[in-house]
């Protein structure tokens, strides 16, 4: 087992460096002039050679690739994420204070998609073709198909509309203020937990409709334990294993899906961070956030893939 | 046409191309009656983008500043925008943009994943295990942040967009494909072949890829749902397609972007034209699947 961890974690730190050269590549290599992004290309045009030259040189940008890449690993590695053209708040200190409710927002959204997914799958699985299955597959068809950010747009219209309510615009801390931390990130959760919960009922539901015919459950049953004890002790702990692998691919959704998500909502976390590097075509936060993001996306999975391992002794830990 | 050639009849090998595609769509509609229907909702959904024009009752970028921020009523029944251009014009064009997007993306993306995945499957050795690792890093960031990069990274422009949610697509292909032709390879018939001195890219062409093209199918229809979210994702951020062209995105982003309380009737209807249209593809692809690889049902 502890080797099997060792070799993932290798792995992963393989990828990781991977994943920086795909950063570097794209945000710096790709065609496409980073003073044209930074001042847009009408900014750019009205710019003299010589300050083009001085602006290059001073973001180190007129350096060999390799240096450059060189010193942003050294940066990374330091802890030093650089700042924004337009903020005074160090990228790291954004992540910071912002990261948090990103991270309780995903939390939140995977413990939804579970609590919605599972129950509304072991239903729909028991009596397939039935009401509750075509209802429940509708759902899930239809929740793959909305677009989270507009769900979410939907949601803070009609609160504010019927309710008059709209959550807080201000980041607070769970510490500090839970009941106004809780407002701020329920309604993403929310909107990323059902877009989450109808890939997990899918998943689910198959998983459990096969699990259902395997001998060990005819065996159950025939040993004469109730329906309910069946389902609950053999059956759907082992139709849970690839619904488990599936919500580690999932978090991908999540993490990218906040980033529109909180957007529409307006929320203070991460997500609103990308997108305001991204409007202010600010190459260097993106490009640290960009690879955070994937970081973390990564390290997740690595844990992901051990506790499937720890859960299943059927897989070999090679 | 693919289509024909994939089917399990080999009688309508005899008939003339339009009979045959007619009866393998016939075929297709009697298999699975739902996702015959949702088909139909997806051609219509392409036939109102390509006929914009003439279906749209106004033109896309004329204001009316007469009629600004109002309400559905009989003249602009999905209502106007902030500068009075007509809501409903705007959402049948942005399905042009959508659907130009979608279908582009996937086509290059898929394509190039696909035909990676026969090389490196074929091949194997060192240019495998490479393309593999490649691969796993393209994977390695979710979809829309790598798009967002990408698109952000080459400036704005249809062609970006199209580009950059291709490259999203690529490891689908690779390694699906890849995966299929690594069965395939050790066949007897490939053997057979290769002994009778086929090249390899006789194998290949002639032997592998026919095998490989329904695999295909479900792959780029299944991913055409995905590529309209992301790319009206990416128009809600700033990155699609640039305004003044109408998308779904951009016209949602506009509507946030109206003030403190957007309007309902503009977030509305763009949101419903993205859900019913990913809604059309994505049953019309998983009808597709079951009719081409029953096998496969719950497997992509």
């Amino acid at each position: 087992m502890l080797a099997y961890i060792v070799r993932r974690l290798v792995f992963g730190a393989l990828t990781i460096v991977g994943v920086s050269i795909v950063v570097f590549v794209v945000m710096r290599v790709l065609p496409g002039d980073p003073l044209v992004a930074i001042f847009g290309s009408e900014g750019f045009t009205k710019l003299t050679p010589e300050q083009r030259e001085n602006y290059m040189t001073a973001l180190g940008l007129s350096d060999p690739l390799w240096l450059q890449y060189w010193h942003w690993v050294v940066d990374i590695a330091r802890g030093q994420f650089g700042h924004s053209f337009f903020r005074s708040e160090s990228v790291a200190d954004t992540i910071l204070r912002r990261g948090p409710i990103t991270a309780e927002i995903a939390l939140l959204s995977v413990a939804l998609s579970w609590v919605v997914g599972v129950p509304v799958a072991v239903l729909s699985a028991l009596r397939p073709n039935s009401a509750v299955d075509n209802i429940a597959r509708f759902f899930s068809i239809l929740f793959l198909a909305i677009p989270g950010f507009w769900f979410g747009m939907l949601i803070v219209l009609a609160s504010l509309f019927w309710f008059g309510y709209k959550s807080p615009m201000a980041g607070v801390s769970l510490f500090t203020d839970p009941w106004g931390n809780f407002q701020i990130i329920i309604g993403p959760a929310v909107v990323l937990g059902l877009g989450q919960a109808a890939y997990i009922t899918r998943m689910a539901r198959s998983s459990l409709l096969e699990v259902i015919r395997e001998d060990f459950v005819r065996t159950a049953r025939a040993k004469g334990l109730t329906g309910r004890l069946v389902i609950t002790l053999h059956a759907l702990p082992n139709a849970l294993l690839p619904v488990i692998t599936l919500s580690g691919i999932l978090l991908g959704f999540v993490l990218a899906g906040s980033i529109p998500v909180e957007r529409a909502f307006g929320t203070p976390g991460l997500g609103s961070s990308m997108f305001s590097a991204v409007s202010e075509r600010d190459i260097f936060v993106m490009q640290n956030l960009v690879f955070l993001y994937a970081v973390v996306f990564v390290m997740l999975n690595i844990i992901v893939d051990v506790i499937i391992a720890w859960l299943d002794p059927r897989i070999h830990y090679q | 046409m693919s289509i024909s050639q994939t089917s399990e009849l080999p009688a309508l090998r005899r008939r003339s191309l339009p009979q045959r595609v007619a009866a393998a769509l016939w075929y297709f509609a009697r298999r699975s009656p739902m996702s015959a229907f949702w088909g139909v909702v997806a051609l219509t959904i392409v036939i109102v983008a390509i006929a914009a024009p003439w279906i749209a009752p106004f033109e896309p970028l004329r204001s009316d500043f007469r009629h600004m921020t109002k309400a559905p009523d009989a003249l602009h029944i999905f209502g106007t925008d902030q500068i009075g251009r007509d809501t409903l014009t705007r959402v049948i064009y942005g399905s042009r943009a959508s659907l130009l997007v979608a279908f582009g993306a996937v086509l290059l993306g898929t394509t190039t994943g696909a035909l990676w995945g026969l090389a490196s499957g074929f091949f194997g050795g060192r240019f495998d295990l490479i393309s593999q690792r490649v691969i796993e890093f393209l994977q390695a960031f979710p979809d829309l942040i790598l798009a967002m990069a990408i698109a952000m990274a080459l400036g704005a422009g249809t062609g970006t967009v199209i580009v950059a949610i291709a490259i999203t697509r690529i490891p689908f292909g690779g390694r699906i494909i890849r995966a299929v032709v690594l069965s395939l390879k050790e066949l007897a018939y490939v053997e057979a072949a290769r002994g009778l001195g086929a090249s390899n890219l006789r194998l290949m062409a002639r032997h592998i890829l026919p095998q490989c093209i329904a695999p295909y199918l479900i792959l780029a229809t299944t991913h055409l749902g995905v590529a309209i979210i992301i790319e009206a994702s990416l128009g809600f951020l700033g990155v699609g397609i640039p305004p003044p062209m109408p998308t779904w995105g951009n016209m949602l982003a506009d509507a946030l972007n109206s003030g403190l309380v957007p309007p309902w009737w503009l977030v509305l209807f763009p949101g419903a034209a993205i859900t019913l249209t990913v809604l059309a593809f994505n049953l019309l692809g998983d009808g597709i699947r079951d009719v081409l690889d029953p096998r496969l049902r719950g497997a992509l």
